[in-house]
C-alpha cells in the first residue's frame, strides 16, 4: 500500500512538472504572436463575472465589437468575486508586458488600480464608471470614463413623470410616487436617482419619489421585497438601479400589477417575457460603445483621454434610453416630450445636478423628495 | 414615526415577514436536525445555493415544478451526504468540508449556470420564470386578518414548512430514531457502547439536512424568486445557522428565531422608506444576527463549562480511588 501510495505521489509529482511546462509554452506564444500581427493586444479584467446583463456583459461587447472590426486583440479575464485577489490579477497582467491597454472598471477598482499603475508607468490602463485620482491629480497613464448617469436619469424621470401623470396605463394608483430600488448608497447610484428625481419633478413638482437601498448587487429577493414595500407605499413605477437584485423589483411589479424600468441594457431583451410586457423602458449605460469610442480615438492618435477623467454623455452615446419596445407603444405626445427633453440636454438648455459635484448637496434632495415622512 | 407603525400593522407587512422567513426556517431546520446528531454542517449557504439553481433546471427540463422541488432535494441530499463521506470516512475536518461546500456552491453555481444557459448571470433569459403553485386554503382562509396572512395565495413550500416544523418536532422526541439522533449528538461514545450505528445516525442526519435544504434553495428559486441568480441566496444559509442556534436546535425555538429574523429584515425594508440614516437602518437584520451568534456563545461556554466541570469531577473521583 505504501509503495502504491508512493509511486501515486511520484507520478502527480511528474505530472505537475510536465503540466507547468506546458502553461509556460502556452503563455509565451501570445507574445511572439503580438510582434508578427501588431495589433493592439487589449485585456479587459472583470471584477466579478461576465453575466450580469449590465456594464460587464457591456464592456465585454464593446470589445467584441473592436475584435471583429479588426481592431484589437483581447482577452477577459474574470476575476470573480474574491476582492483580495484582483489587485494580483492587475499586478500581473500589468509585469506580463504582454497587453497595450488594460482595461478595468467600478468604483470598487481604483484601490486595487492605482498601486500598479504608479509602479508600471508605461502601461496604459483605461477604468471606466469611476476615476483614479493620487492627491487629486490624475495619473498620467490612466484613462478615467465616468458616465453622465445623471442625464439619462433626467430622462427616465421624465418619462416615468408623464406615464405616472398623462398615460393610460391600467392599474396606476391615486398617489404621485415614483418608486426607485438601488444597489448601494454610493455616488455613481445617487447619480442616477438625482437625475430621476429632477427629470421627474421638472414634469410635475409634487411628485415624490420613494428610493431605497437594496444594500448589495445580488440579492435579488431581497431586491424584490424592497420593491414590494415601496408598492406599499404607494409608488407604482419602479426604477431598479442595482443589477441583480434591482432587478429583483420587477417580480415585485408584476405580483402587484404595478410597472417596471431596467437599467444598464435593455432588459425587456432579456427578461421573462410576461415582465418584459411591464418594463416600460430601460436606461441604458453603454459601457461597450464608450470604450470602443476610446480605443478607437486611442488608435487614431488622440491620447487626450489619459491622464484626466472623461464624461461620456447622451452626445457620445455613452448613456441614453431604451425606445424599441414598450416606449414606442406609448402615445406620441409622450415620446415626443421625452425627445425633445433630450434634445434640450444635448443643446445644453437643461442642466441636470450631478452627485459628483462636490458643492451640490444631493442627499439634501434626495431626503426632502421621499415621500414617507 | 406614527408612518411606520401604520405601515407594519398591515398584512402585508406579515406577508412579507413570512416571505423572508421560510427559507431561514427550512436551512434553520435543517442545521438542527444535524446539530442535535452532533454534526456541524455550515455547508447551508452554498447546498442551498446548487438546490436553488437545479430546481429552476429540473422544472425547465421536464416542465414541472414537483420535479425541479424533487431535484433539488435529492442534490441537498447528496451535497450534505458528500460533506459526511469526507468528514466521517476520510477524517477531514467537518468544518473545512463546509467551506468546501459554500465555496462549490458560490463558484459551481456560477459554472454550471454558465454551461446551462450560457449566462452568467440568472436563468431567466433561456428558462423563463418558474413558480411554484400558491394554494388558498379553502375554510382557514375566511378567519380574518390570520386567514388573510397565512392562508392566502401562499406558496405550497410555505405550508410545507410549517408542518416541517411539527415534523422535525416528532422526529427528535417521538421516534426511537428521534432519541438516537440525540444520544449521538449528546455523546457519541456512549451511544456507540449500547450499539448505536454513529456514522449511520450521523448520516440519517446529514439526508434530512439535504432535503430540508433542497427544499430551501427551491423556495429561493420558484416561490420567493421565479428565477435563479448568481448570489440570491445572499448569506442566508448563515442567517439559518445563527436562527439554529438562538432557538437552540429546538424546532419551535427554531421557528421563533426565524420569525425575529423576518420581522427584523423586512421592518428595515420598511423603514428604508423614512428619512432614518439608510446605513444604520441597513444593518438592523445583522445586529440581530450578532446578538443571535452572542447568545449561542454564551449558552455554548455554559455549556462547555459545565461538562468540563463534570469531567473533573469525575478525575478527582478517579483519583480517589
Amino acid at each position: 500500500m505504501k509503495k502504491f501510495v508512493a509511486i501515486l505521489l511520484c507520478l502527480v509529482m511528474v505530472l505537475a512538472i510536465v503540466a507547468c511546462k506546458k502553461t509556460e509554452t502556452a503563455t509565451t506564444e501570445p507574445k511572439t504572436e503580438t510582434t508578427e500581427a501588431k495589433k493592439l493586444q487589449v485585456v479587459n479584467l472583470v471584477n466579478g463575472n461576465l453575466g450580469d446583463k449590465s456594464f460587464f456583459d457591456s464592456a465585454e461587447s464593446g470589445m467584441k465589437a473592436l475584435q471583429d472590426a479588426g481592431l484589437v486583440e483581447y482577452k477577459t479575464i474574470e476575476m470573480g468575486t474574491d476582492e483580495s485577489t484582483w489587485q494580483n490579477y492587475v499586478e500581473e497582467v500589468a509585469s506580463s508586458k504582454q497587453y497595450d491597454i488594460i482595461v478595468c472598471g467600478t468604483w470598487q477598482m481604483p484601490d486595487n488600480l492605482i498601486p500598479v499603475a504608479q509602479k508600471y508607468t508605461d502601461q496604459l490602463f483605461i477604468i471606466y464608471d469611476t476615476e483614479v485620482k493620487v492627491d487629486d491629480k490624475y495619473l498620467p497613464n490612466v484613462a478615467s470614463i465616468q458616465y453622465n448617469q445623471n442625464d439619462m436619469g433626467y430622462l427616465v424621470g421624465v418619462y416615468a413623470a408623464l406615464l405616472e401623470t398623462k398615460s393610460d396605463l391600467t392599474g396606476l394608483n391615486e398617489q404621485k410616487i415614483l418608486g426607485f430600488v438601488g444597489g448601494e448608497d454610493s455616488p455613481v447610484i445617487c447619480d442616477f436617482l438625482v437625475g430621476y428625481i429632477e427629470g421627474a419633478q421638472s414634469i410635475d413638482p409634487d411628485i415624490k419619489v420613494d428610493w431605497r437601498w437594496i444594500g448589495n448587487y445580488t440579492d435579488s429577493a431581497l431586491g424584490k421585497e424592497i420593491g414590494a414595500a415601496e408598492i406599499e407605499a404607494g409608488a407604482d413605477i419602479i426604477w431598479g438601479v442595482g443589477g441583480n437584485a434591482g432587478t429583483g423589483a420587477v417580480e415585485a411589479c408584476y405580483e402587484k400589477g404595478m410597472y417596471f424600468i431596467g437599467v444598464d441594457s435593455d432588459q425587456e431583451q432579456t427578461l421573462d417575457p410576461k415582465y418584459a410586457a411591464i418594463t416600460m423602458t430601460s436606461g441604458l449605460k453603454n459601457v461597450g460603445t464608450s470604450l470602443e469610442y476610446v480605443i478607437k480615438k486611442y488608435l487614431e492618435g488622440d491620447k487626450s483621454f489619459w491622464g484626466t477623467c472623461s464624461y461620456l454623455g447622451l452626445a457620445e452615446d455613452g448613456v441614453g434610453i431604451a425606445t424599441a419596445g414598450n416606449f414606442a407603444k406609448q402615445s406620441k405626445d409622450i415620446q415626443d416630450a421625452v425627445n425633445a427633453v433630450k434634445d434640450k440636454i444635448l443643446a445644453g438648455e437643461v442642466k441636470v445636478d450631478t452627485a459628483f459635484d462636490a458643492n451640490f448637496d444631493y442627499y439634501g434632495l434626495m431626503n426632502q423628495v421621499k415621500s414617507g415622512n | 414615526m406614527s408612518n411606520i407603525l401604520s405601515s407594519i400593522l398591515t398584512t402585508s407587512f406579515a406577508a412579507s415577514i413570512i416571505r423572508i422567513m421560510v427559507p431561514i426556517l427550512f436551512a434553520a431546520l435543517a442545521a438542527s436536525v444535524t446539530e442535535k446528531a452532533g454534526v456541524v454542517n455550515i455547508g447551508l449557504e452554498g447546498t442551498m445555493s446548487l438546490c436553488a439553481l437545479i430546481a429552476v433546471t429540473c422544472a425547465w427540463k421536464s416542465g414541472s415544478t414537483l420535479v425541479g422541488v424533487l431535484g433539488a432535494m435529492a442534490l441537498g441530499v447528496l451535497l450534505s451526504l458528500m460533506i459526511g463521506f469526507f468528514a466521517f470516512k476520510f477524517k477531514t475536518d467537518i468544518i473545512l468540508c463546509g467551506i468546501a461546500v459554500n465555496t462549490l456552491g458560490e463558484g459551481g453555481a456560477v459554472l454550471l449556470l454558465y454551461l446551462l444557459t450560457g449566462s452568467k448571470g440568472d436563468t431567466q433569459t433561456v428558462m423563463g420564470a418558474w413558480n411554484l403553485p400558491r394554494v388558498t386554503v379553502p375554510l382557514l382562509s375566511k378567519i380574518p386578518v390570520i386567514g388573510e396572512i397565512f392562508f392566502t395565495n401562499q406558496s405550497i413550500l410555505t405550508y410545507v414548512a410549517f408542518i416541517c416544523v411539527l415534523l422535525v418536532w416528532i422526529l427528535l422526541y417521538k421516534t426511537p430514531l428521534g432519541i438516537r439522533i440525540r444520544a449521538v449528538g449528546e455523546n457519541d461514545h456512549a451511544a456507540d457502547s449500547v450499539g448505536v450505528g454513529v456514522y449511520k445516525i450521523k448520516y440519517i442526519s446529514l439526508v434530512i439536512c439535504g432535503l430540508l435544504c433542497g427544499m430551501a434553495g427551491a423556495y429561493m428559486s420558484m416561490s420567493y424568486m421565479t428565477m435563479f441568480s448568481k448570489g440570491m441566496i445572499a448569506g442566508r444559509g448563515f442567517i439559518a445557522l445563527a436562527a439554529q442556534a438562538m432557538g437552540r436546535g429546538e424546532p419551535v425555538g427554531v421557528m421563533l428565531s426565524s420569525l425575529l429574523f423576518g420581522f427584523a429584515q423586512a421592518l428595515a425594508n420598511y423603514v428604508k422608506g423614512t428619512n432614518l440614516p439608510a446605513r444604520l437602518v441597513e444593518a438592523l437584520p445583522y445586529v440581530v444576527t450578532i446578538l443571535g451568534i452572542t447568545i449561542y456563545a454564551i449558552s455554548t461556554f455554559n455549556k462547555t463549562r459545565k461538562i468540563r466541570a463534570r469531567q473533573e469531577k469525575k478525575e478527582q473521583k478517579k483519583a480517589a480511588a
